[in-house]
Parts: C-alpha cells; structure tokens; sequence
C-alpha cells in the first residue's frame, strides 16, 4: 500500500503552458477530478468516482500545474487523525498540496511539515467539485515549502466560479508581488489567544514576535474577550452543518452497505453506522442532538458567531494584521475525542469561524519556536502572502 | 354542543419553469423515469446547488398575483429528514426567510357574502424524488424516480381562516385562476401540479381557541379536498364529543371509501441554513420590474369588461377567469365584433366545440382571426345563425377562409325578394290551416310559417326578410 498516495495520477504527461508550469500539485481525495477515486477518507464514499471536475482542479491544469495525486486524509478532513497532509512534499513527491481546511487542518499539517500553510478568504475559492462537510466554515487550503508557489496557485484557482452561486459578487485580489513597508504596517496581538496555551508556549509564542518588532513591524496588543468562543461556536455550528450535510451518505449509490438489513430504515441505519468512524460519528450525534434536542443552543451559536465576526472586524480595522500563536494543544498523542480535536485546533479554529485568511509561517530555521500564524480582513489574501514574502526575505538577509 | 371547524391550507404548486430549480435538467417529471437527472439533482458528492433565475421570477410573479409582499430577504434551509425520494437526507426550502408574506384572495361564502381569505407567506423550495411501489413477482418493491427531484415548487400558507368546506373550495378554484393568470403553474390537482394540504382541528362555535390539528393529504382534485373536510370535521366533532383527545397527526384521504385514515405522526423537521444556496436579496427596482409584468388579474379584468364593453358581472367573470378565454374574447373585439356577440358566440358555441375535440383554445385551429370574419358575416346578414354554427364545425376540419367556405357550400342567405317569394306562395298554398290562424291573430302560426319557408331554402333564408314579406302578404302585424 502507498504509505501516503491515496491515488497516483497515471497520467505523467505535463502541460506545455501556462504560469504553473512544471510545478506538482497533490490534491486530497475529497476533490473531484473525473474518473479518480474519490472517497473524502470515509468508508461512506468508498468505490465513489468523481463524474465532474473541480473547478480547482480544472483552472490548475488550465495554469499548466500537473495534478500528480491524492494523499490519504481523515475522514472528510476532520481533524488530521491518519492524514498524510504535507508528507508529498516532505519526501519531495510534490511542490505543493491542496488540503482542506475545516478548523485549522491545513495550517497544523504545515506546522508539522515545516512548511507554509495557508487558508484563503472564504468565498474566495470555489467549493464546486468539494465533498465538504461544513460548508460555512470549510475551505481548500494550500501547502507549499514556497509562498511563490501558493501566490501563483491562488491566482490560478481564485474568483467567481459560474458553477458556484455561494461566491459573492467581490472583486479579487491582485496576486501580483507587492511590497510592504514594516514601518507602515500594524500588526496585532490578541491578549485572550494566548491566556488558554499550554504552559511555556505564551512566552515562546512572544519570543517569536521578536522577529516582526526586529524587521521593524508596529506591533500592537489587543484584546478581543470572548477569543475562547471560537472553538465553541465551531463546535455547534460546525457539527450540526456536518450532520445535515452528511444526510446524503445513505450507502444506496455508493459507499459500503451493510447487510441483514429488513426495510430501508434498517439499510440506513446499519450501513450509516458501519460507515463513519468513531470520532466523525461523534461529531454527527452531536450535530444531530443539536438539530432535533437543542436548537436554540444552534442558534445561539449563530448569533455569537454574528458577533465574533463583528468582533473581529473591529480588530482589523485597527491593525493591519494579527499574528495568533500556532500551537498544538491537545494533552498528547493523537487526539480520539472530539474534545481533544478541537483542543489541537483551538488557535486555528477563528478563522474559519470569520472566514478570514490566515497563513501559517514555518519557524527560521534553528528557531525554538513553532512558527506562528498570520491573518487579516477577509480578502486581504495577497497582501497577507506579501507580508509573509517579506518575512521569508528578511531571513534570507533580504531587505 | 355544535361544532365549527378551523381550517387552514398548505398549496404546494409547481412552477412550469423550463428547468429544474438547483440544476439544468429538464422540468419534465412525467418522462420516461430517471432521463432527467445530474449529478446535482441525484445529490452526487461535490454538487453544488445553482439557484434558477426563472424559478425565482415565476415564483415572484405568483406571489404579486396573489397580493403578497415580496421580502427584500430570503434564503434556502436545509430541511431534514431521511426517506428514500430524498437522497441527500434534506429538502431545500426557505423554511426561516419565505420569499413573500402576507396577500389573500377574495371568495364568496356560503351566504353569498364576500369574505377575504388571508394567505400567511409563500415560499420556494425544491420537489423530492417519485416512489413508485410495485410488485416483483411476489416481492414488494420501490423504485425511486427522480425526475421530479429538484422540481422547482413554491408553498403557499394560509391563516386559518377557513370555516367550511365550500371556503376552502372557493378558494382553491380562484388560486387556480389566478395562477393560471400570471403563468408560473398549470395548477393542476389532477395532474400532480398543485397539491393541497389541509390542516382541520374543531371548536365548540362561538370559541376562539385555536385546538389540536390534523393534517389530511392525498386529495386529487378539489372536490375531493372538500369531501375529506367534511369527513373529517365530523370524524373530530364525533371524538370530542366521545370525550376523546385530538392527537397531532398526518391522515390520507381514500377516495374510493371518503374517509380519512391515520397515516404518520406529523414530523417536523429541524432546519439548517445552506451556506451553499446564496441569500435571496431583491432590490425594490427588481420587484417593480416583475410588478410591471404582471398580467391583468381576472377581478381587475372582469370589473373592465363591465366598464368598457357592457357585459353583466357574471359575463365578466367567466371570460376573464381563464386568461386563454378572456384572451380570445378580447382579440374578437379587437377585429370589430361586437361585444355581446363575441360573448355569446365564445361561450355557447366556440368553447363547446373546442372542449369536444379535446384542443386548447389557444392551439385550435380556429384563430380568433377567422372566427371574426365568421361572426362579421353574421352580423352583417350574409349569412344566418344556422349557417354560422355550420361553418364554424368546417373552420375545425379546413383552413380555408369562412368566406370560401360560405361560397362553395352554399351557405350564403337568401335575402333577395323574388327568390323568397316564390318560396313563401309555395308554402302559403301547402298550408291553409296556418294562414287562417296567423289572420286570426295566432302568433305562433307565424313562427310555424317562417319555419316551413326556411326549410324549403334549406336553411339558407334571411329569417328576417321571411318574417316581412309573409306579415306584408297575409296583413298581420309581425
């Protein structure tokens, strides 16, 4: 079995033009090319053939990238438990990866690979041709060892997409290299992100930040109180999207069927069950409990994520960019709970809550820190990939 | 203890969009099954729904039709539940932010009184899958045609304020009409187009309490849902008389024996927004535009067709309650008829002839065009009312001109002097008990002459000048 490849493009024929000539992209099964195997991690999809195309998928080819697989992912890319995420490029199999990013997944996979990881603006990229799981928060994310390489990937795959409404009517960003001038840029600290970290971590996480205050970056403390809400609100929301949108996985025209079964209800029940795994089916009662027990909690959610978003922009109105700690915190091991998921995520997790585009920067080589993440305003995207050009530059002894 | 009912209706109708409501696939449920389908409508892995602009619009149109209030904001939820037409495990349905709210329809009550019907909102949302359940040999089975899934539906919901069955029926025939009127839906019970829900529960009259409901399906056609709200009004009048609770639940109505049998208990399912389908925003620009392509509404039309052309209010309101009828009518009078005789013509001979065929006014062969120059004829006495209503049926089975028709079949009046007399002495000479009771002053010997002469032309005489050369002939006063 290939310890990382879920699927290995047979095709090695490259493309001829185009600005991402030459360059190999691995892409995760949850991202339909037509004819590939496309299961998401989950027994529920298994012997699932795309029939369309990726709108991601068909503008990478269109730029001349060459799709060279998919590599294995957890369950509908919840969490990272048996994700291979980032192991294509590692072992130089590929230059880059889509990962999709539902609370953090693309971001902590490149913490681990030591690699860049980025999530765009939500609505930024098309969803067209994704087995989602939770469509308001989930987004495709790119690893890339080259921040080049992400900006030139994001300009093939970004703006409106005629197969998919959900994009608003926006204008997007230019991903042509732009300069950034340290001493005009703004950059926030939010205090309540790092009150919940691991013990040490705050002050490796400050250590870190000294490389911004040293390249001659404003640095700013701020506070946004209800920080620890992030988490929570994606829990709610997020597992009760995940459970209204996995409704389709029925095991009638694809997945695995469990058999004994007396009437359809009975179908439903015995192959819904064998086909989720433990921390997914999890996900999916609770998403469920909250559906049909405690809807007003749903709610509730809602309306506090309303206001985190509010929150949010108040932050970013006054700072050009954040940078958030991008720290594993989970006790240990690899987390089985869905308590100890989110835990893992709960520095990643605002993101996805806002819809914002947050870029995870690799520490300098020899640093003792985790490396940290950075974000702006929504469609901010090519000036936050600017500023972590810049960064990379400056550890270069580049100016 | 007497009974009254609360009854309110929830009308699903399907919009005669050329598309399904979230893909391209043809809007054909009847095909032959499972031709029309994508990977969007039989819910594939990484489908994304795509809202139809036309769905939208002939929704919209039908709400304005019916006096709602287009919102500035809805949006699609996913509504779950878990059965086989719904593969994807929820409906699409603005079940939080309806496109309209508000609107009713003004029916006549059972006292002959006027009585406004409220509807509370419509909103849209998508058709499920078709089961069809057959046997395979001795094993039951059920297919699932998907076809309609995705069919694009609008649900229109009303207050309760319905009392008794004829309200409920006045009211479905005049959405019916209006509907019809503004083109978004055949409406049609017995074709599947528009099916009704009825919601019933029973107070002791004169209360305002609002008690526990049932909701009874599976009528198909509208004289159906009234005999199932008769039945069950006094099914619950009878169960809470007997000191019985009404539970909350879902009967079908069997047509072949008219009762109502329990079917399921009424599910409710819990909704989530669909950050996939994009929020619905009108601007006020965009609803006065599908305002202005709003038809005339038929109450609109028939008071017109009193002002402007003199028929009677019952005239009025049969031609104007099928837009296709008051269509024709209007293109008569258009082509110089005159209104009563457009009228009269269009509904005692035109549309019965039309319905025998099995056509549709619109397609039939007689256009308003050549119907005109038919009725031209007529009221210009080249030919008679026995030989207008022959050349009609010819109008059917040619496309030759009534003028040529009326030459080369002889269906030309007769209205030259010399020709009817000689017609009239042969007649008068047969007919000597007749004439002596027409001088006598018996009216009805005259009709009896003027019949006689008529037969003798074979039809083709002017009644008119029969009637004055006889009166000259035998002197009485016609």
């Amino acid at each position: 079995m290939d310890s990382i490849f879920f699927y290995r493009n047979p095709e090695t024929a490259t493309p001829k033009d185009g600005h991402l000539q030459g360059l190999k992209i691995a892409i995760q099964p949850n991202i339909s090319v037509a004819g590939w195997p496309t299961d998401a991690g989950s027994n529920a999809l298994v012997n699932f053939t795309a029939l369309e195309e990726a709108t991601i998928v068909q503008r990478l080819r269109q730029a001349g990238a060459s799709v060279c697989g998919s590599t294995r992912m957890s369950e509908f890319g919840f969490g990272l438990q048996n994700s291979k995420a980032g192991e294509a490029i590692r072992q130089q199999a590929a230059d880059a990866e889509l990962v999709i990013d539902l609370m953090g997944e693309s971001r902590l996979a490149a913490s681990r690979m030591a690699v860049c990881g980025y999530k765009p603006s939500y609505g930024l990229v098309s969803r067209f041709g994704l087995v989602g799981l939770i469509p308001s928060m989930e987004c495709c994310g790119v690893l890339s060892g080259s921040l080049k390489n992400i900006r030139d990937i994001l300009k093939a795959i970004a703006g409106p997409d005629e197969l998919d409404f959900s994009l608003p009517d926006e204008k997007t960003p230019d991903f042509s290299p732009q300069k950034i001038s340290p001493q005009k840029t703004t950059i926030g600290i939010v205090a309540e992100a790092l009150s919940d970290l691991p013990a040490g971590q705050e002050k490796m996480f400050r250590a870190s930040v000294d490389e911004l205050k040293k390249a001659g970056f404003c640095l700013r403390e701020m506070s946004l109180p209800d920080f620890s809400l992030f988490s929570l609100v994606h829990r709610i929301v997020g597992s009760v999207e995940a459970s209204s949108c996995a409704g389709r996985y029925d095991s009638v025209r694809y997945g695995q069927r469990a058999p004994g079964a007396k009437n359809w209800n009975d179908m439903y029940l015995l192959s819904r069950s064998a086909a989720f795994g433990p921390l997914l089916k999890g996900y999916l009662f609770q998403g469920a409990f909250f559906q049909f027990e405690r809807y007003d909690a749903y709610e509730d959610a809602c309306r506090i994520r309303a206001r985190l978003l509010t929150d949010m922009q108040r932050l970013t109105s006054q700072a050009d960019f954040l940078v958030f700690p991008a720290v594993n915190c989970a006790p240990s091991g690899a987390p089985s709970s869905l308590a100890d998921t989110y835990a893992q995520f709960a520095s990643m997790a605002f993101a996805n809550v806002t819809g914002q585009p947050a870029l995870y920067l690799p520490p300098a080589p020899g640093a003792a820190h985790p490396g940290f993440q950075l974000a702006g305003p929504r469609l901010s995207d090519a000036r936050l990939l600017a500023l972590g050009e810049h960064l990379l530059n400056m550890r270069q002894g580049g100016k | 203890m007497e009974f009254e009912a609360v009854i309110g209706l929830e009308i699903h109708a399907e919009l005669n969009c050329a598309t399904k409501m979230f893909c391209d696939c043809p809007n054909r449920p009847g095909d032959e099954p499972n031709v029309n389908t994508c990977p969007t409508c039989l819910w594939f892995p990484g489908a994304i729904p795509r809202f139809s602009q036309d769905a939208l619009e002939k929704a919209s149109l039908l709400c304005l039709g019916l006096g709602a209030e287009l919102q500035p904001r809805s949006a699609f939820d996913q509504k779950v539940y878990y059965y086989p037409d719904l593969p994807k495990g929820f409906q699409l349905s603005q079940a939080r932010l309806p496109l309209s709210r508000g609107g009713g329809i003004d029916i006549t009550d059972e006292n002959g009184k006027p009585k406004r019907m409220r509807i509370h909102h419509i909103h849209m949302e998508e058709d499920v899958a078709k089961l069809v359940h057959e046997m395979e040999g001795r094993l039951p089975i059920s297919l699932v045609d998907f076809n309609r899934a995705g069919s694009p539906l609008v649900e229109i919901v009303t207050e309760p304020d319905f009392r008794a069955p004829h309200e409920a029926m006045e009211f479905l025939k005049a959405l019916r009409t209006q509907v019809r009127s503004v083109g978004s839906s055949e409406c049609s019970m017995e074709n599947g187009t528009m099916r009704v829900d009825a919601n019933i529960s029973v107070r002791p009259r004169g209360t305002s309490q609002m008690n526990t409901k049932v909701e009874v399906k599976n009528m198909n056609s509208i004289r159906h849902v009234g005999d199932a709200i008769v039945y069950e009004i006094s099914r619950q009048s009878a169960a809470v008389q007997a000191g019985e609770a009404v539970i909350l639940h879902t009967r079908l109505w069997d047509p072949e024996k008219k009762v109502t049998l329990p079917m399921r208990a009424k599910f409710e399912g819990p909704c989530v927004p669909d950050p996939a389908v994009p929020v619905i925003e009108l601007s006020s620009d965009w609803i006065e535009k599908m305002r202005s392509r709003l038809p005339e509404m038929p109450a609109v039309k028939a008071e017109r067709f009193v002002a402007q052309h003199g028929l009677t209010g019952e005239e009025a309101m049969f031609l104007s309650s099928d837009p296709e009828v008051a269509g024709y009518f209007e293109a008569l009078i258009g082509q110089g008829i005159a209104p009563r005789t457009a009228m009269h013509w269009l509904t005692t001979q035109l549309i019965p002839a039309v319905k025998d065929r099995r056509q549709e006014l619109s397609s039939s062969p007689v256009t308003p065009a050549r119907f005109a120059v038919l009725l031209k004829m007529l009221s210009q006495n080249e030919i008679n009312a026995n030989a207008a209503r022959e050349v009609l049926l010819h109008l059917f089975d040619s496309d030759e001109a009534p003028e040529a028709i009326v030459s080369a079949r002889g269906f030309r009046q007769v209205s030259d002097p010399t020709t009817l007399d000689s017609l009239i002495d042969k007649v008068l000479g047969a007919e000597p008990a007749a004439v002596a009771d027409v001088r006598s002053g018996q009216g009805k010997a005259m009709g009896f002459l003027i019949g006689q002469v008529m037969q003798a032309s074979g039809g083709k005489a002017n009644p008119k000048i029969i009637r004055e050369l006889l009166a000259k002939k035998l002197g009485a006063i016609s």
